[in-house]
C-alpha cells in the first residue's frame, strides 16, 4: 500500500516536472526572439555616440632608414573596414616632411580582411606596376610600409597580402616575392 | 612478503627498461618537386644512423633505432616520381621503403643537422639501366654487429664545393634600378658579374655558370633552375640598390629567412610590450606549412645566412660602413635556390654620390674583390668544418 503512495508520489512529480520544464523552454526561446531586436537598438545608439581610436602611424624621414611615429585620432566606425579605410587614407596621404613610399597616382581599388586566418589584402591599381622605381629598398620599403602599419594598429591583422588590379602579382620589380603574405618585421621602426 | 614484491615489480621494471630501446626517434617525411629533381627529406627529432639500399623497386633506408610512427605508410598523390613510403619497425631498427612511380636515379644525397635531416635529390632516369644497384650493404650479424654495421656509409656531410652559379640582376627591357645619370643597374650588376666570375675562376679554379651572360631578359624562375639544374653549390645573385631615400646608402647582403621579423625588432618590442612572440609563432606556423613544403632554400637557410655574413663583412671593410649585419627578406630568386644562396645589393644608385662611385670600373673591380673573398672565406670556413 505505502508503496503504492510512493510510486504515485514520484510519477506525480515526474509529470510536474516535465511540465515545468516545457513553460521554461518555451518562455526562453520567446526571450531569444526578442534578443535581435533589442541588440539591434543597442548598436543603433553606439553609433550615435562617436568614439575615437588613438593610432601610431610610422612614416619614413630622409635621415633615418627607420620609419618614426606620428600620433593621429580617428573617428571609430561601425564597420572594421571602414576604419581600415580611413587608416589606409592616413597612408596613402602621408606626411608633410615625411617620406611616401608610394608613387604618383597610386590608389587602392578595394581592402578585404579575412577573420579566420588572420589576413588584410590590399588591392591596388594598375600605376603600382607601371610607376614603381625599381629596386630591393624601394620594395621592401612600400612592403613594410603597409604590413608594419596595419599590424602594428589593428591586433587582430597578423598578416598582409597584396594585389594589383585584382590579380596576384610575383613580384614589384624583380626582387621580393609577393605571392605569399607578408608578417610584419618590426625592424623597420623605430619608436622615437 | 610485502619486501619480496617490491623487488619483484621492481625487477619487472627494470627488466621492461632493458627489454625495449631506451631511445625512439620521430621522423618526419616531405617531399616536393623542384625544376628538374624531387627533394626527399627525412627529418629526424635527434639524429640517426642509416643505410641505404637502391633498387629497381625503389629505395630502402635502414636505421639503427626504434621508430615512434603514426602510420605505417605515407603516400604521395601528387609527386612525380614517390608513389609512397613504407614504414617498418622492429624491435631495435626500422626502415622506410620508398615506392617509386618511374625509374629514377639518386643525383645526390646528403645529411643537414640541427636539425637532423637526411636528405635525397631524386631524378627520373630516362631507361631503366640507369638505375643504381645496392652500394655497400652489410649482412646483419647479432645485435652488436648491426650497431658496428651503421657506423660506415654515411655520406660526406657536405658537397664539396665545385660550381659557383653568379646571377647578374635583371637585364633586356628589365632595367633594373635607374640612377639620374641614366646609368642603369642591369649594366653594373653584369659588369661586376664578370669581374668576379674572373676572380672566382683564377684563383680558386672553380666553374662559374653565369645565368646571363649579356644584355638578355632572364626570368626569375629560370635562373633558380639553371643553377639548380647545373647542380651549383652556390648562388651569389648581385643587384644595385634603389631607395624612396636619396639618403640611403651602403652596402647590404640579403638571405631568405623563415622568420620575417630580425632582432632589432625587440628594441621595439620590449618598449611596447605587444606580442610579437604570437607572431612569430604564427608566422612559422604557417611558413612551415607554406613554404617548407615547396621552397628549395628551407634546407640551406644557416648556411645562407653564413655565406651573407662573410660577404658583408668584407663590402663593409671595403666600404668603410658599419656593419649592419646581413638581412632577411623573402627575393623570389632566392627561394627556389636548392643551394646556400644570397643577394648582394652592392650600393644605392638612387643616392647621388653612391652613383658616381658606380660609374667607376675601379670601384666596381673592388667590389667584385670584396664579393670574392667573402666567397673565399666561407668555403675556408666550410672546408675547416667538415673535412
Ligand atoms: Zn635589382
Amino acid at each position: 500500500m505505502s508503496k503504492k503512495i510512493i510510486y504515485g508520489l514520484v510519477g506525480a512529480a515526474v509529470v510536474f516536472f516535465i511540465i515545468s520544464l516545457i513553460i521554461f523552454l518555451q518562455s526562453d526561446s520567446s526571450a531569444e526572439k526578442a534578443k535581435p531586436a533589442e541588440a539591434q537598438s543597442k548598436s543603433v545608439e553606439k553609433v550615435e555616440e562617436p568614439e575615437f581610436i588613438n593610432l601610431k602611424v610610422f612614416f619614413y624621414t630622409e635621415r633615418s632608414r627607420y620609419m618614426r611615429p606620428v600620433l593621429y585620432e580617428l573617428e571609430f566606425p561601425p564597420i572594421r573596414e571602414d576604419l581600415y579605410l580611413k587608416f589606409m587614407d592616413l597612408l596613402l596621404k602621408g606626411e608633410e616632411n615625411y617620406i611616401k613610399p608610394i608613387p604618383e597616382g597610386v590608389t587602392l581599388r578595394s581592402l578585404y580582411y579575412i577573420e579566420d586566418e588572420n589576413l588584410l589584402v590590399l588591392d591596388f591599381n594598375e600605376e603600382l606596376i607601371i610607376k614603381f622605381p625599381a629596386g630591393t629598398g624601394t620594395e621592401l620599403e612600400f612592403i613594410y610600409f603597409f604590413v608594419d602599419n596595419f599590424c602594428y594598429n589593428f591586433k587582430e591583422i597578423k598578416k598582409v597580402m597584396f594585389s594589383v588590379a585584382g590579380n596576384n602579382i610575383k613580384t614589384l620589380t624583380g626582387h621580393i616575392d609577393m605571392e605569399n603574405p607578408f608578417y610584419p618585421n618590426y625592424g623597420y621602426l623605430i619608436d622615437q | 612478503m610485502t619486501k619480496f614484491m617490491k623487488y619483484k615489480s621492481l625487477l619487472l621494471v627494470l627488466s621492461l627498461l632493458v627489454s625495449f630501446p631506451v631511445f625512439s626517434l620521430t621522423v618526419n617525411i616531405r617531399s616536393f618537386d623542384h625544376e628538374g629533381f624531387t627533394r626527399l627529406v627525412f627529418e629526424g627529432d635527434s639524429g640517426f644512423e642509416y643505410k641505404i639500399e637502391s633498387s629497381k623497386k625503389g629505395l630502402e633506408i635502414r636505421l639503427n633505432k626504434k621508430l615512434t610512427i603514426k602510420s605505417s605508410i605515407t603516400t604521395f598523390h601528387d609527386s612525380r616520381l614517390i608513389d609512397k613510403i613504407i614504414h617498418k619497425v622492429e624491435r631495435k631498427k626500422s626502415s622506410f621503403t620508398v615506392k617509386m612511380k618511374s625509374p629514377y636515379t639518386i643525383d645526390r644525397h646528403f645529411v643537414l643537422e640541427r636539425p637532423f635531416r637526411l636528405v635525397f635529390d631524386l631524378v627520373k632516369s630516362p631507361g631503366e639501366e640507369r638505375i643504381q644497384q645496392s652500394t655497400g650493404m652489410k649482412k646483419y650479424g647479432n645485435v652488436q654487429q648491426e650497431d658496428q654495421d651503421f657506423n660506415y656509409e654515411r655520406p660526406k656531410k657536405r658537397t664539396l664545393i665545385e660550381r659557383i652559379c653568379i646571377d647578374p640582376g635583371h637585364g633586356g627591357s628589365n632595367f633594373g634600378a635607374i640612377g639620374k645619370s641614366n646609368l642603369m643597374e642591369k649594366d653594373i650588376t653584369l659588369k661586376v658579374s664578370k669581374k668576379l666570375k674572373r676572380l672566382i675562376e683564377s684563383r680558386l679554379g672553380l666553374r662559374v655558370i653565369m645565368t646571363r651572360t649579356g644584355d638578355a631578359e632572364v626570368s626569375l624562375d629560370s635562373r633558380a633552375a639553371l643553377a639548380n639544374n647545373q647542380k651549383a653549390n652556390m648562388f651569389i645573385s648581385i643587384h644595385v640598390n634603389g631607395s624612396f631615400r636619396k639618403a640611403a646608402n651602403g652596402p647590404e647582403t640579403f638571405f631568405v629567412s623563415l622568420k620575417a621579423t630580425d632582432q632589432e625588432a625587440f628594441r621595439l618590442a620590449e618598449k611596447e610590450n605587444k606580442s610579437f612572440e604570437e607572431i612569430d609563432k604564427m608566422a612559422e606556423d604557417d611558413e612551415l606549412k607554406l613554404i617548407l613544403w615547396n621552397m628549395a632554400q628551407t634546407e640551406y637557410i644557416k648556411d645562407s645566412s653564413k655565406l651573407a655574413e662573410f660577404i658583408q663583412n668584407e663590402l663593409n671593410i671595403l666600404l668603410h660602413t658599419t656593419n649592419r649585419g646581413v638581412k632577411q627578406a623573402p627575393f623570389k630568386v632566392l627561394m627556389q635556390a636548392a643551394m646556400p644562396a644570397v643577394l648582394v645589393e652592392i650600393a644605392f644608385l638612387s643616392n647621388p654620390a653612391e652613383e658616381k662611385k658606380l660609374k667607376k670600373d675601379s670601384f666596381l673591380e673592388e667590389v667584385a674583390l670584396a664579393i670574392y673573398t667573402g666567397i673565399n672565406k666561407y668555403i675556408y670556413y666550410q672546408n675547416s668544418r667538415y673535412y
